[in-house]
């Protein structure tokens, strides 16, 4: 009994902090938004309640929220498909057994590690309309080059185009997987003939299958959430942030402009609320889906 | 014996241990008084003025030996999320900056100076400052900012192009026609050896620009009790026909998204409509630009409508220390100090300053028509006073501009669209603050 309340109280000792910081930094900070999402709160006066105005506001009123939901599901449904197959392809390749192997997996995950901040400013220069790289080529080869960044069809490609350059941990995710494939069973399907995609299909795949789905889960987390990549562009460019004509106002530059630029912290919260809800729902739907595809070798 | 107490000896240093956690958390790190000395934080920008400001606060502190003052600088990206970080826990700092497009969103933290400024009027010289900037140091005839800074819309243009160009260069009397005939002349096209120049720019992404044309077309952007967007008036369309006619007609001005990267600077735009003084350190550092300024072309309704912004110091309406930080802000804001500031590249916002500075036979480097700059002044306005000013021309309206100028539709379109968004803005929100 003794050594029971002791062992408590150890265990007490070794999770207080982390639950203390998980108490008043995450859940109070959480329960908080969610009763200021039914208030007017503009930090410096008290909260007023005001029931469901703000989300009656965001959903039937406010021109900027359903566009930066359009944007947001563009940007996951394209990017997100584009990232795991440029991480699944780039994984397969340096799963191979070629000599210096380590150096490239390094070289593929180096931009992973980089600041979002720093590599969008290498890409706005690329993709600058007037002297930037990208058209300077294409002047050579007599082509005139769209205005990439000023032009609300070419901004959000831009976006995602520069957002693929960081597929890092997924790859190294793949890779994890990849290598937990048992030889044998490559050796097998190829002595009864299969071919390298169908060793693919029928091999590679659902035995990666938990990982993909960890990853496509992770990613479409990642994608809705996705802000910094944003508020760089708009930041390097010096363009109204989600500019040019919302082309690149993606949820989260929204809620946090609601927020830190216009006060508006019942707002913004109820809008953390929505997107709570949201990828509460896509990952639910994930998760009833994945019992099609996913094969845990159970 | 001693295993008996060990247990809820534990507990009460784990209690101890958590208790001087938040002790320590939610200690005041500012206090009221150290030493003996009163203390009032400043927030402040990081800027090329750093070692001026540290300066003035030394001295500061030595004339005034009772009071300290702590300086947080704050890169100018971060400055308003560390402000409000501040302001949300309790800390707003005793003086920070706001721009008079700022004080709607900014006036919850600050003291209305009405009583001080009113008090004190003979020794900050409020009649020296310009009338233009006092009705910007206001709202609803209260003051919440002493202005340090000031900004105008001038034209600004390239002295070298318009010799290449062999053209006399802007006049106070210039029209839209004016300027529209210099940037034919000055436009010339890029080839393979040579990227071009544009005979004007067109500022994109926020109202700087066609705001002027919009005002100086006889335009606005609300009614004048601030109920209605008008963007849609026959004269606001004329102004942001002009402002897309640049580009689509008149070919003085790169298309849509295609302006070159700091075009004034890199000599690739010889004219510049709007502009910001806060630049003028950069041009004059820049080797070979040769620049300098005139009053804006006039319009066809009026030559008023050139944006005046300034920028000042505000009191915390928390402050422990009202009378030693409004010393502060008297003691930057004297003549001296803002002196200073112009000596190193701006407009002076005080009346004194400014004329002695005109008369300066020793003042080198541009503008050297600094007499434009005052003059502009005098139709110079403020932007509107709507307290969502900033919202609404960002969120609502910018938008629709924007895809006037990449040509999805026209400026009587894009009027109609931006009024009639903002109508339904003003309309969810009238006459209360927005959530």
């Amino acid at each position: 009994m003794k050594s029971r309340r002791a062992e408590q109280l150890w265990f007490w000792l070794f999770t207080g902090p982390a639950l203390a910081g998980f108490v008043l930094f995450s859940l109070w900070p959480m329960l908080r938004s969610l009763w200021l999402s039914f208030c007017q709160y503009d930090v410096v006066s008290a909260p007023h309640f005001t029931g469901l105005r703000n989300y009656a506001y965001l959903i039937f009123s406010d021109p900027a929220f359903w566009p930066s939901i359009k944007v947001t599901l563009v940007f996951a449904a394209v990017q997100l498909p584009l990232s795991l197959a440029a991480a699944l392809g780039v994984a397969l390749l340096l799963n191979q057994p070629v000599r210096g192997r380590g150096f490239w997996r390094s070289v593929y995950f180096l931009p992973s590690i980089l600041p979002q901040a720093a590599s969008v400013a290498v890409f706005v220069y690329i993709f600058q309309s007037d002297g930037g790289l990208l058209n300077r080529v294409l002047a050579l080869a007599g082509f005139t080059g769209p205005a990439w960044l000023g032009s609300p069809a070419w901004a959000l490609p831009v976006v995602i185009m520069i957002s693929l350059w960081g597929f890092g941990y997924p790859m190294v995710i793949f890779l994890g997987g990849l290598q937990n494939i048992p030889r044998e069973l490559y050796e097998a399907a190829h002595i009864d003939g299969a071919g390298a995609w169908a060793r693919f299909r029928h091999v590679t795949l659902p035995l990666l299958s938990p990982v993909l789905f960890f990853n496509v889960v992770m990613g479409v987390i990642g994608a809705l959430k996705v802000f910094d990549v944003a508020y760089a562009f708009g930041a390097a460019q010096g363009l109204t942030p989600g500019g040019p004509a919302r082309a690149t106002l993606f949820y989260g530059l929204n809620l946090y402009q609601q927020a830190f630029t216009y006060f508006h912290m019942g707002l913004a919260s109820a809008m953390a609320w929505l997107l709570f809800a949201v990828i509460m729902l896509i990952t639910w739907l994930n998760f009833r889906l994945s019992r099609r595809w996913v094969h845990y070798g159970d | 014996m001693l295993s008996r107490f060990r247990e809820p000896a534990l507990w009460i240093a784990l209690i101890a241990l958590a208790a001087t956690g938040f002790w320590w958390a939610g200690r005041d790190r500012e206090p009221a008084v150290h030493n003996g000395r009163k203390v009032i934080t400043w927030i402040v920008t990081i800027s090329p003025l750093r070692d001026f400001y540290e300066q003035e606060v030394a001295e500061f502190e030595r004339q005034h030996p009772d009071i300290e003052v702590r300086m947080i600088w704050v890169p100018g990206s971060e400055y308003h999320m560390k402000f409000k970080t501040l302001a949300a826990a309790g800390r707003t700092p005793d003086m920070f900056y706001s721009g008079d497009v700022w004080i709607s969103y900014l006036l919850p933290f600050m003291s209305d100076l009405t009583p001080l400024v009113q008090r004190d009027a003979a020794e900050i010289g409020l009649d020296d400052y310009f009338p233009e900037i006092r009705a910007a140091m206001q709202r609803d005839g209260r003051y919440y900012v002493v202005p340090e800074a000031v900004n105008v819309a001038l034209l600004y243009y390239n002295r070298r192009l318009f010799r290449e160009a062999g053209l006399p260069e802007p006049a106070a009397d210039w029209t839209w026609d004016d300027l529209v005939r210099a940037g034919k002349k000055l436009t010339r096209p890029a080839t393979a050896t040579d990227p071009g120049v544009w005979g004007c720019s067109r500022m994109e992404g926020w109202w700087g620009e066609w705001l002027i044309y919009v005002r100086q077309a006889g335009g606005t952007v609300f009614s004048p009790d601030g109920r209605r967007c008008v963007l849609d008036s026959a004269a606001a369309v004329a102004g942001l026909k002009f402002y897309l006619e640049k580009s689509s007609r008149f070919g003085i001005s790169a298309p849509g998204g295609y302006e070159p990267v700091n075009g004034f600077v890199n000599q690739r735009v010889a004219m510049l409509v709007g502009g910001h003084v806060n630049y003028w350190l950069n041009y004059n550092q820049t080797p070979g630009l040769d620049w300098d300024v005139q009053l804006l072309p006039a319009g066809p309704a009026t030559r008023r409508g050139g944006e005046v912004a300034i920028a000042g110091y505000a009191l915390s309406n928390i402050t422990r220390h009202r009378e030693e930080t409004w010393a502060l802000m008297k003691y930057l804001t004297r003549p001296a100090a803002i002196a200073a500031i112009v000596n190193r590249g701006g407009i002076a916002v005080r009346r004194s300053v400014a004329e002695a500075t005109l008369r300066d036979p020793l003042r080198q480097g541009s503008p050297r028509h600094l007499a434009a700059v005052y003059a502009q002044l005098k139709y110079a306005e403020p932007i509107p006073r709507h307290p969502d000013f900033i919202e609404i021309m960002l969120q609502v309206v910018q938008p629709e501009i924007d895809r006037m100028v990449m040509g999805e539709f026209g400026p009587e379109e894009a009027g109609r669209r931006a009024a009639a968004a903002v109508n339904q803005y003003l309309a969810t929100f009238a006459g209360r603050t927005p959530p």
